[in-house]
């Protein structure tokens, strides 16, 4: 019980109602939402209740500086003070319902379109952007007192003492065996590898009172009625009285240096918008393009974007413009990517993974694709080159662009993609064409 | 929820905690020297996130589990995250209520707070809406509905964890019975079970089937259970009508008697214990909610208004803090459209204004040669103004002037403070009101001669003057003007208020206090729908339309009124309800919808009758080109949903003619509209 399993459910019920992920990126409004936030329109998450028809209600508006004039449209009506907390009120549904929106995040969206058409793509880090310090785990031989690794140097010493220190009293009791000169002793330690001098022993041997020696008759009848002792025990009856410490255990730590790699992307959205392109072709580039752009900025730490808009020549726009720019002109599609190649210098291939994706109708000036336009993609370095034709009523005869591209590179190319998209259906085998090409090249 | 508890937050919470003591303290004394009454209020530190949880369960640490309590976190704190949408004050309706300080609120905004909160639960205490929850007394043992909602979510969570019940079940379930919320009877007392006339003893639909599944012999059936019996007990149906009148309260109706659709079965059965109880809670919480949802725009004003008085007028914010309290306030109020603190605020400044402007009146028609008629003209506004001015010593309490003090009234002065100020126990630089009584701070705080306000007394219009002097008695008391002003009454606006602020909802105060004056000066308007043009248009300024309209929004929470017709239609345990229709239509889609839900509480099939208006389609293109706005045609319909599929037929004008109300009319379509 609790709002994190209220929120659990949520999301549940969410992904439950929510729109099939596909079918949104085909059909669905891509429009809705912010760049870092993707609008899935979910159908009745709102319970229906008795309501008013929206229209037939009416409602009550407050003009700006005045009243408007009676007759004047008015738009979308205006949240109204009933309202209140059940939400927006939209357009009376045909099947009841409101329609919320079940918000996903990027990242959310990355992973479900993975699991939707089976993508894989793994971003690479590339730039580093910090060399943090990592925790103090490289340990030298000087340093600062607040740094001494106190617990190694114990460590050690107790190690040390470990291996050097020994059951005392059974050798003594070896002294008393009966032949056994100092000598003796040291030889039959060595044999046990007790780590015992042979000075030790001498004087063990001295302190040994003359009635007691020869009191064993040998090594297996002393061994028979005096239980030996080990170290570790020994330091468990006794306590540890002293661990040696010694300057060759001192160590230093410090900290390890970690690279953060920065999984950079930039991403280029190369469009046509000559007369050609119409409505349809255009919208079909909007939903290749939307949904990549989110994909790419889900898989990775930072996304950047340039929008590059071309007829006979290429001029850069921002986003909002993108899709909705219409001009006259001829087609060349080279002048795009020489601002891309221009515009990517900001962007350096060491630094950054990188994304061109052009679309349009394949149409372009006669020789361009081959004399200009393929040299600047190869001169381009990048991890995909795409190109999406969009072709709504099937081929037309000057459109070869696509058809080059692809004599050129090859079906199978790494790092080049073509694909065609003729309409809404083909959108997510087009991503997946494109998302899946992108080799390991570079690695 | 799950309120943090590391050592060092609690610390944090605890230090804001204690620079807020006094406050609360004075807080409550200041309210209460303004005649306010309110209920005790726990008052919780708590952080952003905390902040968030308490919002999304509606005002309290603890509901029933539910799906859309993350819908509602999950939304506020995208909104935080993106809109920097910053929760100012949550109080639950409760006696103890609890308010919620967030903890990254400035001090003036905490003090802002807590004046709010303070109006907000004297309001709960005192309006009759809220006494119909808790039956009217509302001690401890009756309202206490933060043990109710946590009792609640624990019976709720129980049932989820039984593992004989589908935990699933109980969350549709729950659902079901939130599409009939506001199906409830929210101007009736609440009572946990709902005494309705049913047939004395429920006689099975099927009662042959019954005996069949009995499997007795044709014998014994035809000596004890014959064809004769049977119809005999069938035929007796209780009651003519069942119930005997529509019954508004819905969700008591299904509870009493419904059932539920056992899909193995293929038929209804009792439903389950737990299923009764979930719907018992859900109309218990909806109950008590629904004060809330009836009063928001007078319980927001009314909070908005004291806490102005307090934190303005009295300087309760510090001086040092009052720029930021002004910032915050006029924030507020300024968030567009119909906002319930800017419009419910006026509508109660017009109710203290007015009063005092009649009582003002009431003594001016009284003096000698002065008449409705010649008021206007004979009376000079502006030094009447100046004579209700309140005296220096009064509108500057001063611990330096504590002497003129001692020559006021003794009405206006709390001669015991005034002696403990002189002993310097009480701080009167800080607290001027504490040496005040309710009448010393009503006469302190004048509505008619602030700033903002001096221009209403001489925008009296002669209907009002008339209405007011026509019948007076005793109408030549007073020899001048100055000896009739002596005796007025400067607590009169505030009596007002509270006498209002006892009896009346949104409903009655939006209709009684809605002015004119307010609708033009704010450039309220109606908009409503064309066919023609399929979209929305300005339709009317005039301030009767933008009150029908406003008024549509708020009464019986701005939802049509749906009522049990028939628990027996069709003599078949059929359920009929009936679209009690004002002339705006229901949604359709979301009319089958509802349907398909309360089909699961009554387990039998489910029928609305409803008046719906259409177009003909030629009338619309015929309008198109005229430029004129068609003339759609009321018909009847009944939609049914018999659990596989909803269907909707035409019925007869005779069959609906009773739903129809003739009194009402929201349409504020003009004439010649489009044109």
């Amino acid at each position: 019980m609790g709002l994190r399993d209220d929120l659990e459910r949520f999301r549940e019920v969410g992904e439950q109602r929510r729109e099939d992920l596909a079918d949104f990126i085909k059909y669905g409004d891509l429009g809705g939402g912010r760049p870092d936030q993707i609008q899935i329109p979910v159908k009745i998450v709102s319970l229906p209740e008795f309501e008013y028809d929206r229209r037939d209600q009416g409602g009550v508006g407050q003009g700006d500086g005045g009243t408007p004039d009676v007759g004047q449209p008015v738009g979308q009506p205006q949240p109204q003070p009933g309202d209140g907390d059940d939400g927006d009120g939209d357009e009376p549904g045909e099947e009841g319902g409101d329609h919320e929106y079940y918000e996903m995040d990027p990242e959310e969206f990355a992973q479900e379109l993975d699991e939707e058409l089976g993508l894989d793509l793994e971003p690479k880090g590339k730039k580093v952007v910090e060399e943090k310090e990592g925790p103090f785990t490289d340990l030298t031989r000087t340093g600062p007192d607040s740094t001494l690794d106190f617990e190694r140097m114990f460590k050690e010493g107790l190690k040390r003492k470990l291996a050097m220190d020994f059951d005392e009293e059974f050798l003594r009791e070896v002294c008393k065996v009966e032949g056994f000169g100092p000598r003796d002793v040291f030889e039959w330690a060595r044999g046990e590898s007790i780590p015992v001098s042979m000075a030790w022993i001498e004087d063990a041997y001295d302190d040994v009172p003359s009635e007691e020696r020869g009191a064993w008759a040998s090594i297996e009848e002393l061994e028979a009625n005096v239980e030996r002792q080990s170290v570790q025990q020994k330091i468990r009856r006794e306590g540890i009285k002293h661990v040696p410490f010694r300057r060759e255990d001192e160590r230093y730590r410090h900290p390890e240096i970690i690279e953060e790699k920065e999984k950079n992307v930039v991403v280029v959205n190369i469009r046509d918008v000559s007369g050609s392109m119409r409505e349809k072709k255009r919208e079909l580039v909007e939903r290749t393009f939307t949904p990549l752009d989110w994909y790419l900025t889900g898989k990775y730490d930072n996304a950047e974007f340039v929008y590059i808009a071309h007829d006979a020549e290429a001029w850069a726009v921002e986003r909002e413009e993108f899709f909705g720019i219409r001009s006259g002109g001829g087609t060349k599609i080279s002048s795009a990517y020489e601002l891309a190649q221009e515009l990517l210098e900001e962007y350096p291939w060491s630094d950054w993974n990188r994304y061109v994706f052009a679309a349009g109708d394949s149409e372009n000036s006669s020789n361009d694709t081959e004399e200009r336009v393929i040299p600047l993609m190869e001169a381009i370095p990048a991890n995909l080159h795409a190109y999406v034709e969009t072709q709504p009523s099937g081929n037309a005869i000057n459109a070869t662009h696509a058809e080059e591209l692809e004599r050129h590179f090859g079906r199978d190319a790494e790092d080049v993609a073509v694909a065609y998209v003729n309409g809404a259906d083909d959108v997510t085998d087009a991503i997946y064409d494109i998302l899946s090409t992108e080799g390991d090249a570079d690695d | 929820m799950q309120m943090t508890n590391s050592n060092a937050d609690r610390f944090r919470k605890q230090a804001i905690a204690s620079d807020l003591e006094e406050p609360v303290r004075e807080a409550r004394n200041l309210a209460e020297k303004l005649g306010l009454d309110p209920y005790p209020v726990k008052y919780w530190i708590v952080d952003y996130d905390e902040m968030n949880e308490l919002i999304a369960y509606g005002g309290f640490q603890s509901r029933y589990p539910h799906w859309r309590w993350g819908m509602q976190y999950d939304r506020q704190q995208k909104q935080g995250q993106y809109g920097g949408g910053k929760a100012f004050e949550i109080v639950n309706n409760d006696n103890p209520a609890h308010a919620f300080l967030q903890e990254s609120n400035t001090l003036a905004d905490q003090k802002a707070v807590i004046t709010h909160v303070e109006a907000h639960s004297d309001f709960f205490a005192k309006n009759e809406w809220f006494g119909l929850f808790t039956s009217g007394q509302s001690d401890e043992g009756q309202v206490n509905a933060a043990a109710m909602l946590e009792r609640h979510a624990r019976a709720i969570d129980e049932y989820m964890s039984d593992p004989e019940i589908d935990r699933a079940e109980v969350e549709k379930w729950i659902d079901h019975c939130l599409s009939l919320e506001d199906n409830i009877d929210q101007h009736q007392v609440f009572s946990r079970r709902l005494e309705t006339d049913g047939p004395a003893e429920e006689i099975d639909e099927d009662l042959a089937a019954k005996l069949d599944e009995l499997g007795l012999s044709e014998e014994i059936k035809g000596e004890v259970f014959d064809d004769e019996w049977l119809e005999k007990l069938e035929g007796e149906d209780g009651p003519v009508n069942f119930p005997e009148k529509p019954e508004k309260d819905v969700l008591s109706f299904v509870r009493e008697h419904g059932k539920r659709y056992d899909e193995e079965a293929g038929r209804a059965v009792e439903m389950e214990p737990w299923q009764r109880d979930v719907l018992d809670m859900m109309r218990a919480e909806a109950y008590y909610f629904a004060a809330q949802k009836m009063t928001k725009v007078m319980n927001e004003g009314w909070a908005a208004y004291w806490e102005s008085t307090m934190m303005t007028d009295e300087r309760f914010a510090g001086d040092d803090e009052f720029m930021n309290y002004a910032d915050h306030m006029a924030k507020v109020l300024a968030s567009g459209g119909l906002n319930p603190y800017s419009l419910g605020m006026e509508l109660w400044e017009y109710v203290e204004n007015t009063t005092n402007r009649r009582e003002v009146l009431e003594r001016l028609l009284r003096v000698e040669g002065i008449s409705w008629r010649n008021l206007a003209d004979v009376v000079d506004f502006d030094a009447v103004l100046e004579t209700l001015e309140p005296p220096t010593a009064l509108a500057s309490v001063d611990a330096a002037e504590l002497e003129d003090l001692t020559g006021l009234p003794d009405e206006w002065v709390d001669r015991e403070a005034l002696e403990r100020a002189r002993d310097g126990e009480i701080d009167l630089e800080r607290y001027p009101w504490k040496a005040l009584t309710y009448e010393g701070l009503a006469r302190r705080h004048y509505s008619l001669v602030k700033r903002q306000h001096r221009g209403f007394l001489s925008r009296v219009n002669q209907n009002e003057l008339e209405r007011i002097g026509r019948y007076l008695f005793d109408d030549e008391r007073y020899a001048s003007v100055e000896e009739a002003l002596e005796d007025v009454d400067f607590a009169a606006g505030w009596d007002r208020m509270y006498d209002v602020r006892e009896s009346h909802n949104d409903v009655t105060f939006l209709d009684e206090f809605l002015t004119q004056e307010f609708i033009t000066e704010n450039n309220y308007f109606t908009y409503e729908h064309s066919q023609a043009t399929g979209q929305f248009h300005v339709a009317s300024d005039a301030a009767e339309d933008v009150k029908k309209k406003l008024l549509l929004q708020f009464t019986n929470f701005g939802k049509p009124t749906i009522a049990v017709y028939d628990g027996n239609y069709n003599n078949a345990n059929e359920l009929l309800l009936g679209h009690q229709y004002n002339g705006v239509m229901l949604d359709l889609g979301q009319a089958r919808e509802t349907l398909k839900r309360i089909f699961e509480l009554w387990g039998r099939p489910v029928n609305l009758l409803t008046i719906v208006k259409e177009v003909d389609e030629h009338d619309i293109e015929v309008a198109k080109r005229r430029n004129r706005e068609p003339e759609p045609e009321e018909r009847g319909k009944l939609i049914r949903y018999d659990g596989t599929e909803v269907t909707t037929e035409s019925v007869s004008w005779e069959e609906v003619d009773h739903l129809a109300a003739d009194d009402v009319d929201y349409d504020t379509k003009p004439e010649d509209w489009l044109a």
